[in-house]
């Protein structure tokens, strides 16, 4: 029953951004700039969302996000080197930002296995906000130091958005994103286990190290590509795993696919507002996000710490 | 002890300026505008001119003086090193601090608005007031006014300026830049938005179908969004029609705004 409203609250998100929009039904917009901007849309939310699930079993913190871990900080950075050099061709900006966000993963990982072969949840947490704050220094150094007007409105790109959204980002994405998203799911039961703490979830049969490594890899990839065609959407990652738990408990198996659905479910909805509420202007994408899920969130929190 | 001494060279320092006459003629000016370093070169106070911005490139005199650096903030330094007796600013927030700076160590500044068309009249007389060269400056500031006086010719194109890509920023109706295309007799199609720019969505640029897309660029091609997938949903973009505006020339408004209006017209006319 949660599942199929679940579902149709989606199917209407998705329809409903294809449909509303400040230009009217033009098939040429419709079939070229909306469609695949919803459909983006859904996918980096969706994405974010499933990051976020496991990244908090993973790190045992209910305040981790995707972005926690330093990406988004590598991003921006990659993305303003390309606006400052003049990287020519038309993917430069995503690819910069891709590869800042991997250079980002590769350090925080490194920095996380410090105390010898394990991954500490605690040192990939503190390693991510350093090395996130270093790389936010060397983009405002450059920002300070560049021509200005130009890297202002690289500052924009990093407040998020789905204006790049094309046909050949999504098909990207559609086939980029399952990889990752499946060795999340198939580490469901043993992310059910960490729960209980490391020492108890060995016990328990799991091989807690390897399942660290590969969801801490597989959901900074999913981070990365997402930031990469779309810069920094907060709240999403945050805010719709605590959503789906408080619906579908603790179980990833069935709370992975939920915060899928529901982040891309939120970030479509969010876009359409942010295309249509002030039209002809536009809202950058993440202050919908913040300004629908932190009061829905807020409630929410009420309610559970009274209940 | 030092510190008295200090003290005592602000105290006088901070004197100074309510002690002489209100309009003295300024010698040494740092301009920290474009648009001012022009209007004080074509007034004949070019000479006076001790510092400017790194972007005030016009005319190629001006390249002579020492730059200050940006001025976005103004570097209260790198101004006082010029010894200026006047530095003229931009009305802006953070300039306005830079001013009070300025003025706390005994250096007179003029903040003056300039956006619109219309602001260039008034802003010339105040500069040749300043300057002592107040004939030359009204019969600037009279040809500016006439830009903004006589009556629009009919629009025969539409335009949309895109200033920023990803994501879309255009010029809205309260730029200098839609009033340079109304008097090239075209049309900004987003001059329903009063800001001077604003973010839209592209769907928005597509729907409202401009005839031109006009960047402010000094490369001699189209900017680098022509070649992406999403924005050859706009017509203009797929037909190549662009409007490539030098920097120098349409970046601010000034002296040489009815040489711009000029060289669009005759772009549009191609």
């Amino acid at each position: 029953m949660k599942w199929a409203l679940l579902l149709v609250v989606a199917g209407l998100a998705l329809v409903a951004s294809v449909l509303i929009g400040p230009a009217g039904l033009q098939s040429a917009i419709v079939w070229n700039l909306r469609a695949p901007r919803a459909l983006l849309a859904f996918l980096v939310g969706g994405s974010l969302g499933a990051a976020g699930a496991s990244l908090q079993a993973l790190v045992r913190n209910p305040l981790a996000d995707p972005f926690l871990l330093g990406l988004s900080g590598g991003a921006g950075l990659g993305a303003v080197l390309a606006i400052a050099l003049h990287l020519p061709g038309p993917w430069a900006l995503p690819i910069a930002a891709f590869i800042g966000a991997l250079a980002a993963l590769v350090l925080v990982y490194r920095l996380g296995r410090i105390g010898g072969g394990v991954l500490d949840p605690r040192i990939l947490l503190l390693g991510g906000v350093a090395v996130g704050a270093f790389a936010a220094a060397i983009t405002t150094a450059i920002v300070s130091l560049a021509d200005a007007a130009e890297l202002r409105n690289a500052f924009l790109w990093l407040w998020g958005g789905l204006s790049s959204a094309s046909w050949d980002a999504v098909l990207l994405i559609a086939a980029y994103t399952p990889i990752p998203l499946l060795v999340l799911l198939g580490a469901s039961r043993p992310l059910d286990l960490l729960a209980l703490g490391e020492e108890p979830a060995r016990y328990l049969g799991a091989d807690v190290e390897r399942v660290k490594r590969r969801v801490y890899l597989a959901a900074s990839l999913l981070t990365a590509a997402a930031v990469a065609v779309s810069g920094v959407i907060g709240f999403v990652g945050l805010i719709v795993p605590h959503l789906a738990r408080g619906t579908w408990g603790h179980r990833h198996r069935a709370l992975l696919p939920a915060s899928f659905i529901g982040g891309g479910a939120l970030l479509a909805i969010a876009d359409t507002l942010a295309r249509t509420v002030v039209a002809p202007r536009e809202l950058p994408v993440g202050v919908v996000t913040a300004l629908i899920g932190v009061p829905v969130f807020a409630l929410l929190l009420r309610r559970w710490t009274v209940a | 002890m030092l510190r008295r001494l200090l003290f005592a060279v602000i105290l006088i320092a901070g004197c100074r300026p309510s002690d002489r006459p209100t309009v003295t003629r300024s010698d040494r000016i740092v301009s920290l505008l474009p648009s001012f370093t022009e209007i004080l070169f074509a007034i004949g106070a070019g000479d006076r001119v001790v510092g400017r911005t790194t972007w005030c490139d016009y005319p190629p005199a001006a390249l002579d003086v020492a730059s200050v650096g940006d001025g976005i903030p103004p570097n209260i330094e790198a101004v006082a090193a010029r010894k200026p007796d006047l530095v003229v600013l931009y009305n802006s927030g953070p300039n306005v601090t830079a001013a009070q700076q300025l003025e706390r160590i005994g250096i007179r500044t003029v903040l003056l608005d300039l956006n619109r068309l219309e602001d260039l009249g008034p802003a010339t007389r105040k500069l040749g007031q300043l300057t002592g060269l107040e004939q030359r400056a009204e019969s600037l500031a009279a040809a500016m006014d006439s830009l903004t006086d006589r009556p629009l010719p009919p629009p025969t194109a539409t335009l949309a300026y895109v200033v920023w890509d990803n994501p879309p920023i255009i010029i809205g109706a309260g730029s200098y830049l839609s009033q340079l295309a109304a008097l090239a007799g075209a049309r900004n199609v987003f001059d329903d938005i009063t800001a001077p720019s604003a973010q839209v969505s592209l769907e928005t640029i597509a729907a409202r179908n401009p005839h031109w897309i006009a960047v402010l660029s000094d490369a001699e091609v189209p900017p680098g969004f022509a070649k992406r997938r999403e924005w050859r949903a706009v017509p203009a973009v797929r037909a190549g029609q662009f409007l490539i505006l030098p920097g120098s020339l349409f970046g601010r408004p000034g002296p040489r705004s009815a040489e711009a209006v000029r060289q669009l017209k005759a772009l549009l006319a191609r």
